[in-house]
């Protein structure tokens, strides 16, 4: 049987069993829309999560000094130290950080982007080899400058986040972009505190400077240059030559595993509280999206169950008309080729369909939680993510299903005889 | 054209057990030849029909019809004989519900291995052949009872076969349409169409050249 033929019999087809083909693409589209509305919800929240919530860069591992002591074995971040992991394979670089080991706080008062501003916080102040961050600074090279000049700051993007989704309107201040932050300067009186306890000497004051916005920054301080924090340190009387910590950079996340191994070997400890956090949220997205995916696929499984009914009693109404087919020349495998092509083009309207419908219902959300939900942190723009893959896939998966449902009416009318069913009288 | 040896077909009939419908028959039918069997309901006419058409497989015996041997084709070599060596005319039309008496007739070619260029012209052609040139566009249910027949008859004709099989061709038609079919039949007949028509009725037995009567399994 040639293409055209079969595409005239097939919408002839469609078009006289109208109300079971409405059926059978309603059941097929009704599938493959949640199946694709809830992936692309999965995709697009988890998307979020990674991206914006937990941005986890997987090629990092954070070394931090071992809690306990090991004696003379180490468990202390010291230079030696830092070179030994800078040594370890796999390892392209190693970002050392030296928190300032004084409490400071930034007590404000004055002009806030156009409002009058008073308050006072706690400022937790981390140093980090420039290069950590520099890809974020925008302003300046972000080195030491010396005593008595604003130190170049570094904050978090999820910082700047939460002050313009929830901080900033509940205190009516303004809302900040990165670009508008950059440049803002700020007191910070180092050796003072409204909770902690201070070292015996001197408060100093010096200012800071904000130079970018970085996910690399602190969710609950500010990154400085570490010349910075060891001059602060040193002035303090604190420790000013064991680090905090080191960043190791892999040089491929792959490698991050063994990584991991070789610092615990050395005695040290890794903080991966970030990274379990950003993978239990990421699983909990999974296993959500997987249950309403799953109870989608068996939506799918109950439409191509439909599409096997329906084309059952299709194929027994139009059984003395197939046999008429064979006997004017139709070869059983073309009889089962009508069969599966009908189903083909319903599963091809119901994918499509179905997939257009997802698409649709995703925008309504998108449109209706602009409008209606309350600005909240890492509140996407669309929680959404619709890959090409996905919506070929839902079409594609609509065609399967039917096809699917499709075959044994298929093999059954394929089997019908033709003696059987043409001899006599009809009625 | 038309050649049955020892020609035989079974049915499992439950309890009975098999029940052999036609039973060594044998039969020659030359080119150009209009032979009639009658023979009483169920003493095995279609079974023999279909058997000659190809459109059964479950006998033994030796068929040949319009030069080609039936019993080695296999399923797809098969539909291809139906498709350009005989044509088919049954007792209730059996046309396409929905397709235009013009689609109707072409229906043979939505199947053919080389669908002829010309389709719609054939089809315009078989319908004047049965005197329906006029309602080319009509469905089927838009037809009377004997256009209807008409119609089936000009599919039959559309492969421009040898051979005509007709399975009471006039059963479901009244008397003043039956005898419009059985002068066509005479007429195509005499166009050089060889003819096999299985009847109890008179008047188409009565336009045969030869007459042969199924009873009992057997041809005489
Ligand atoms: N597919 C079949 N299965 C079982 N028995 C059949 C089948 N087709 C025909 N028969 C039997 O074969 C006999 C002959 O049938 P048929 O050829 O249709 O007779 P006719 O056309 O002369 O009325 C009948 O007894 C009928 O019941
Ligand atoms: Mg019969």
């Amino acid at each position: 049987m040639n293409g055209a033929a079969l595409r005239r019999l097939v919408r002839l087809n469609v078009a006289r069993d109208r109300r079971a083909s409405v059926s059978s693409v309603f059941g097929v589209g009704v599938g493959i829309a949640s199946l694709v509305f809830f992936v692309a919800l999965g995709l697009g929240v988890g998307h979020v999560v990674r991206e914006k919530v937990f941005p986890v860069d997987t090629s990092l591992v954070e070394v931090v000094p071992s809690q306990l002591s090991l004696g003379l074995l180490g468990g202390k971040l010291d230079q030696s130290a830092v070179d030994r992991l800078a040594a370890l394979p796999g390892v392209k670089r190693a970002y050392r950080k030296m928190q300032v080991r004084v409490p400071a706080v930034s007590v404000y008062d004055g002009d806030f982007f156009g409002r009058r501003l008073r308050m006072g916080i706690e400022v937790l102040a981390v140093g980090v080899d420039p290069d950590f961050v520099r890809r974020d600074v925008q302003l300046g090279d972000f080195s030491d400058p010396g005593e008595g000049q604003p130190i170049p700051s570094v904050a978090a993007s999820r910082l700047l986040e939460i002050y313009n989704k929830t901080f900033a309107p509940a205190r009516g201040l303004p809302q900040l972009s990165h670009g508008m932050v950059t440049g803002f300067t700020f007191p910070v009186d180092w050796n003072r505190s409204f909770v902690a306890e201070t070292k015996p000497g001197p408060v100093t004051r010096s200012q800071a400077q904000l130079v970018g916005v970085s996910d690399r920054g602190l969710l609950a301080g500010i990154v400085i240059p570490l010349e910075a924090a060891v001059r602060l340190n040193a002035a303090a009387g604190a420790d000013a030559t064991t680090f905090t910590g080191v960043a190791l950079e892999a040089v491929d996340p792959s490698q991050v595993p063994a990584l991991v191994e070789a610092v615990k070997a050395m005695g040290l400890r890794v903080d991966d509280q970030e990274r379990r956090l950003a993978e239990n949220a990421g699983a909990a997205v999974a296993i959500t999206t997987s249950a309403m995916a799953l109870l989608s696929l068996l939506i799918c499984v109950l439409a191509a169950f439909n599409i096997a009914h329906a084309l059952s009693a299709a194929v027994r109404a139009r059984e003395r008309e197939l046999g008429v087919m064979r006997a004017v020349g139709a070869s059983r495998r073309d009889v089962f080729r009508l069969v599966m092509a009908e189903a083909t083009l319903l599963g091809l309207m119901g994918g499509l369909g179905g997939t257009l419908l997802a698409l649709a219902a995703a925008t309504g959300v998108d449109m209706l939680a602009a409008r209606v939900l309350p600005e909240f942190p890492f509140k996407p723009d669309s929680f959404f993510s619709l890959p090409a893959w996905l919506l070929t896939g839902g079409v594609v998966l609509g065609v399967i299903a039917a096809v699917a449902g499709a075959f044994l009416p298929a093999r059954r009318a394929s089997a019908i005889d033709p003696a059987r069913v043409l001899a006599g009288q009809v009625g | 054209m038309i050649s049955a040896r020892r020609l035989s077909r079974s049915y499992d009939d439950g309890e009975r057990g098999q029940v052999r419908v036609l039973d060594a028959v044998s039969l020659e039918v030359q080119a150009g030849e209009f032979v009639a069997v009658v023979g009483r309901s169920g003493s095995g006419k279609s079974t023999l029909l279909h058997v000659l058409g190809g459109l059964d497989t479950g006998y033994s015996g030796e068929v040949t019809v319009a030069g080609t041997a039936l019993a080695c084709l296999g399923d797809l070599a098969l539909s291809r004989f139906r498709n350009e060596q005989v044509g088919f005319v049954f007792q209730s039309f059996h046309l396409v519900q929905g397709l235009t008496a013009r689609d109707n007739v072409a229906l043979p070619s939505f199947f053919a291995a080389a669908p002829p260029a010309d389709t719609l012209a054939r089809a315009q052609e078989a319908l004047e052949r049965v005197g329906l040139q006029g309602k080319a566009a009509r469905l089927p249910s838009q037809l009377s009872g004997g256009e209807r027949q008409r119609v089936a008859i000009a599919r039959a004709l559309f492969a421009r076969p040898k051979v005509l099989l007709c399975d009471e061709p006039t059963g479901n038609l009244d008397a003043a349409t039956s005898e419009q079919v059985v002068a066509l039949f005479r007429e195509l007949n005499r166009g050089g169409l060889t003819v096999l028509a299985v009847t109890h009725e008179e008047r188409l037995r009565g336009a045969a050249t030869r007459v042969l009567t199924l009873a009992e399994g057997k041809l005489q």
